[in-house]
Formats: C-alpha cells, sequence, structure tokens
C-alpha cells in the first residue's frame, strides 16, 4: 500500500487520533450537541492540523531546538487565530455558537501530537497530508457522535426537523454526561473490532 | 550561522513572530469593516423582530430600520416606529443570567397592555438548556402577550404557552435558574418602561 | 461588547467547581485527566499545580487583556499573549516545585509542561474574556475552576483505584470505562445545579 493511503488507513482507524490515542477529546464532547457547529469546528481542525504540519516540516531545519515547543504553538496559534478571524467575519452566527471552542483548538493535542510527532521529521507535503488526514479521522468521530446526540436531543440533523413533533427529545443528550457515554461507546467498539483483527491495539 | 545558538533562537523567534503577527494584523484590518456591519446588521435585526416587523434579507434590515426613530422619555432610550398604524416601543435591556449577561430588545405597545416580542442579542447561558431562551417557541410566547399587574410572570416548565392572554409563559424545562433570570428581566424592564412612558395609560 | 456581568461571587466560585465544573460540564481539561488519574498521589499534586497555574493565569490574563490588548486594538492576538502568559506561569512554577519539593517533580513528570497545552487553563482566560468578567470575577472563576478541575480528578482516581481489580471487556480497558466513568460523575454534578439559591 502506498504511503499516502497507509497514513491514511492509520489515521483514521488503527490509529484514530480520538479512539485510539484518546487526543482531543476535549472539544470532542464540547461541539457535538449539533452537527453544524461540529462540522465547521472539525473543518477548522482540519485545516489547522493540515497547515501547521506543512509550516512545520517546512521550518523544521530552521527551528532551535529550545524554543521547538514554542514556536510549534506560535505556528498553531496563528492558524487558529486565522480561522477564528475568518469566522467571525463570514460565519458570525457559528462563531458565537463555538465560542472559545475556536480558541481552543490551539491546545488541541492532537496538533502538536502530529507536529512532534510526523512533522518533525518528514518532509512538507506528506505531512500536510498527515495532518489533513488525522483531521479527518477526528472527523468522522466528531460527526457520529454529533449525529446522535443532535437526532435524540433535538429531533434535528443539521438544522432540519427529521423526527416528528410528537417526539420528546431526550434531554440528556443535550448535556455533558451523553457525549462522554457516546466517546466510550466508540473507544470500545473501535478496539474490539481491532483486537478481533489482530490489529496491534 | 550556528542554528543552536542564543542569538540565532532570538533572533529567529522575533522574525517568526514579527511575521505571523504582520498578517495576522493585516486579515484583522481587512475584515473589521465586515465584522462591524455585521453587528449593526444583528442589532437592527433584534430591534425589528422584538417590534414585529417583517423583513426579507440583511438588506431589507437596513431598509425598514430607516422607519425606526429614537426618542428619550424620561432618561430613557426607545425605539420607536409604527407597526400596522399602531406605535410600538423598544428598549434594550441587560439583565443578569445565569452564566453572565443577558442582552436583547424588549417591545411594548404604545398604550403599555401588550409585550410586542422580545428578542435575544447576547447571552451566555448552557446551550440546550438555558440557552433555549433564545429559540423561537419560548420568544413566540411573549408576542402579544397580556400584560397583567405591570409584568408577565414566568411559570413552571413546559412546551410554549400559547395563552397570550394570561399574562404568563412557560419556563425553560431543566433550566430554572436562567428562566428565574427572564423573570426577573421582564418585570424590571417592564417597570422602567412603564414609568418612562407613564401617562400613556 | 457587553457590560460585565453582575454576579454575586459566591454564587460564582459554586457555580465554577459543581454546576459549570471546568471538566465535567464544559469538558475542558480532559487529556492529563484521563491519564494522570490512574494514581492519587499525582492526581493530586497535579491537581494542585492546575489551581494555581488557573487562578494566577486568570487573573494575569485579565490584566493583560484590559490594560495591554484592548488599548492598543490588538484583541484578535489574545490567543497567542494568552498562552505565551501561561507558558511563563507554567515555567516559573516548574522551577519553583523543583525547589520546593523534588518527589512531586519528579511524579509529576512531563505532565507539568503539559499544564501549557491543558485546554481548561486557556480555556478559563477565554471564557474570563468572553463573558467580560471583571478583575475579581476573573480571579474567582479560575480559582473555582481549578478547585473544580482538582475535585473531578481526585474523584476520578480514587474511583478508578476502586476498580482497579475489576474484570473489565478488553475493548473498554483503559480509556473506555474511564470515560464512561466520567460520563457518570458529570451526571451526578448536573444534580447539583439546583444547589445555587439566589443570585
Amino acid at each position: 500500500m502506498s504511503a499516502p493511503a497507509q497514513i491514511l488507513k492509520e489515521n483514521l482507524w488503527t490509529n484514530n487520533p480520538i479512539f485510539m490515542q484518546i487526543l482531543g477529546i476535549c472539544s470532542a464532547l464540547a461541539v457535538t450537541n449539533l452537527l453544524s457547529n461540529t462540522m465547521i469546528m472539525t473543518i477548522g481542525v482540519t485545516f489547522v492540523t493540515a497547515m501547521s504540519n506543512l509550516t512545520v516540516s517546512l521550518l523544521k531545519s530552521l527551528i532551535p531546538r529550545k524554543v521547538r515547543m514554542i514556536v510549534q504553538t506560535l505556528i498553531i496559534a496563528f492558524y487558529v487565530i486565522i480561522v477564528d478571524i475568518l469566522l467571525r467575519a463570514y460565519l458570525p452566527d457559528i462563531s458565537k455558537a463555538l465560542g472559545p471552542y475556536v480558541g481552543l483548538i490551539i491546545t488541541n493535542c492532537i496538533i502538536m501530537g502530529r507536529a512532534e510527532a510526523y512533522a518533525q521529521a518528514n518532509p512538507p507535503l506528506i505531512s500536510m497530508w498527515d495532518g489533513a488526514t488525522s483531521g479527518f479521522g477526528y472527523m468522522a468521530v466528531l460527526l457520529v457522535i454529533a449525529f446522535f446526540r443532535e437526532l435524540l436531543g433535538f429531533g434535528t440533523l443539521f438544522g432540519f426537523q427529521v423526527l416528528p413533533d410528537s417526539f420528546v427529545p431526550w434531554t440528556i443528550m443535550v448535556t455533558a454526561p451523553s457525549a462522554f457515554f457516546f466517546l466510550g461507546a466508540i473507544i470500545w467498539a473501535g478496539k474490539t473490532i481491532m483486537n478481533r483483527e489482530g490489529a496491534p491495539a | 550561522m550556528n542554528r543552536q545558538s542564543v542569538i540565532y533562537t532570538v533572533i529567529f523567534t522575533f522574525l517568526v513572530s514579527f511575521v505571523f503577527v504582520f498578517i495576522l494584523a493585516f486579515a484583522n484590518e481587512g475584515t473589521r469593516e465586515l465584522v462591524a456591519i455585521n453587528q449593526k446588521i444583528n442589532r437592527q435585526r433584534a430591534i425589528l423582530n422584538a417590534m414585529n416587523v417583517q423583513y426579507s434579507g440583511d438588506e431589507d434590515v437596513l431598509k425598514k430600520y430607516k422607519d425606526v426613530k429614537e426618542v428619550t422619555r424620561g432618561d430613557v432610550t426607545f425605539y420607536t416606529t409604527s407597526v400596522n398604524g399602531e406605535p410600538v416601543f423598544a428598549k434594550e435591556f441587560n439583565g443578569s443570567g445565569l452564566w453572565g449577561n443577558i442582552n436583547g430588545i424588549l417591545a411594548v405597545n404604545g398604550d403599555f397592555t401588550r409585550v410586542v416580542g422580545m428578542e435575544i442579542i447576547n447571552h451566555n447561558e448552557t446551550p440546550g438548556l438555558g440557552g433555549r431562551i433564545d429559540e423561537p417557541w419560548f420568544k413566540e410566547q411573549l408576542r402579544g402577550e397580556k400584560i397583567v399587574d405591570g409584568t408577565v410572570r414566568v411559570g413552571s416548565a413546559g412546551d410554549g404557552d400559547t395563552d397570550h392572554d394570561n399574562g404568563m409563559i412557560d419556563a425553560v424545562t431543566g433550566a430554572s435558574r436562567t428562566s428565574d433570570s427572564v423573570e426577573v428581566i421582564l418585570s424590571k424592564e417592564l417597570s422602567v418602561i412603564s414609568d418612562a412612558l407613564g401617562g400613556k395609560s | 461588547m457587553n457590560a460585565a456581568p453582575i454576579l454575586n461571587p459566591f454564587s460564582l466560585f459554586v457555580a465554577s467547581i459543581f454546576t459549570s465544573n471546568i471538566l465535567l460540564a464544559n469538558f475542558l481539561g480532559m487529556c492529563s485527566f484521563i491519564s494522570i488519574s490512574k494514581d492519587m498521589t499525582s492526581s493530586n499534586g497535579l491537581g494542585m499545580a492546575v489551581t494555581v497555574v488557573l487562578t494566577i493565569t486568570a487573573a494575569l490574563n485579565w490584566v493583560i487583556l484590559h490594560h495591554v490588548l484592548i488599548p492598543l486594538q490588538v484583541e484578535y492576538l489574545r490567543f497567542i499573549v494568552f498562552i505565551i502568559t501561561i507558558a511563563a506561569v507554567v515555567q516559573v512554577l516548574e522551577m519553583v516545585i523543583d525547589r520546593v519539593s523534588q518527589a512531586l517533580y519528579m511524579s509529576l513528570g512531563i505532565f507539568l509542561p503539559l499544564i501549557t497545552v491543558n485546554c481548561a487553563i486557556l480555556g478559563v482566560s477565554l471564557f474570563m474574556e468572553i463573558r467580560n468578567y471583571t478583575f475579581v470575577q476573573s480571579a474567582i472563576y479560575g480559582l473555582g475552576s481549578g478547585l473544580g478541575w482538582w475535585l473531578a480528578i481526585m474523584a476520578l482516581a480514587a474511583i478508578r483505584k476502586k476498580t482497579e481489580k475489576s474484570k473489565i471487556s478488553p475493548g473498554l480497558q483503559g480509556p473506555g470505562i474511564t470515560v464512561i466513568t466520567i460520563g457518570f460523575m458529570a451526571m451526578a454534578f448536573v444534580g447539583f445545579s439546583g444547589m445555587l439559591a439566589v443570585q
């Protein structure tokens, strides 16, 4: 299997950032109550991860060892601010709904994790691909969680009423605990399937 | 130059920071006007919504808002216009929610017998719980709601009180604190409005 | 910008620990939460460190936001500035802990510098900015959030200790069951929401 395809498979499944590496949990739980928020958030994270991986890889031979983490953080913060500025200008309602969680993309361990684990040691284009696919892995899990939380908590999908009016929303889906339970279930499912396939857990 | 020396480290960090901040400043300036316009339209839209003025699209908001005048009664600033030949007075309010400020517009008819509507501009309540005061079903309760004993009361939790003559609206399920805050805001604002418009029976 | 909210300091303090626990209600600070809660002593140490960092950075970032960033009209740089402040405070704290207790320094290991990217710390600063808190409110919110985080990690560590020997299906072992446990804790904390009597 070619390198890019291998990376795609790993970041989407065998080494999925959320249910295998257990990274980036914070935002995974916070924005998944609505599919639209989740979509924008995950696109933002994918963008930032890809771009910061690209930048770190381009600059890796220039960055002094001592300030490696700080410079990485600066690069990540830079792209996050760009996303924040763009959201505020062009999608103000979503920007308000996401609130501080856009800024919190900076602390998303996935981004820092990929920069350290991959971009520091690999060429720019493939690093960017690694960043993008990690973002996709993150996106996939979050969309699944959000799908259930919005459907059962509000009766809608992407804001469109899907369930009939007679459906009484499950309020717990809107609050914190449900996100944890879904995440636990996904971790359980992912690991169990992988154990059966015999792949290293 | 030695990549690990102190001088290089300092120069590098400064250079990188400078480039980033420069680009960000550029992006920020470029979108500043757009953000300001968005905020202005948002505010005007809220005022029109509270006063139950129909509009279609953002261009129409700006147009319809031209008919709204600012007047001062007592020392209170009102936005006023005529809806279906009847005068409507709207006032901006800032009240305490559970988590912070609730900022919005409250509109009453000229003879202070009914609330014309309420719109929320900003709040920090919990999404899905207290945040539901910003949902259509909640705000719809206040459309044409009769003012009884100088206020509109918030009763027990429900799906939306369709009786507009009982001077009561339903609270949000699971958000008693925020619902109480709304009751306090209604009581205080209606009292201030009544004093300011005083003399109009 | 909105007016500063009129919040009873005591309510804010209690709310940030219980009803709007930074971890169980706002989902911030999860990564180290899940990994460190295996051991009670490190959890205790980390909880203390996070509380100290949270209180100091909430207050410090408020000062920087209102006396440097806003007057200069560069609020859009707040992410970078906040995180640099946090990194600096953590660095100083690291040096202090190293002096005061070698044992604690050893047991916290890599997690001390990782406090810098702990979303809870940056999150509190960002919430403080969005909600337009005053200086005092920010400090109280920082302290309360830290204590809430500490409380949560201690509780989770205690539960994990008790369930150490239990038989858990392989797919669920480790992070899986931990996350579900946190879910139950979060549910329990929702029950606190009736606690705040008068605003």
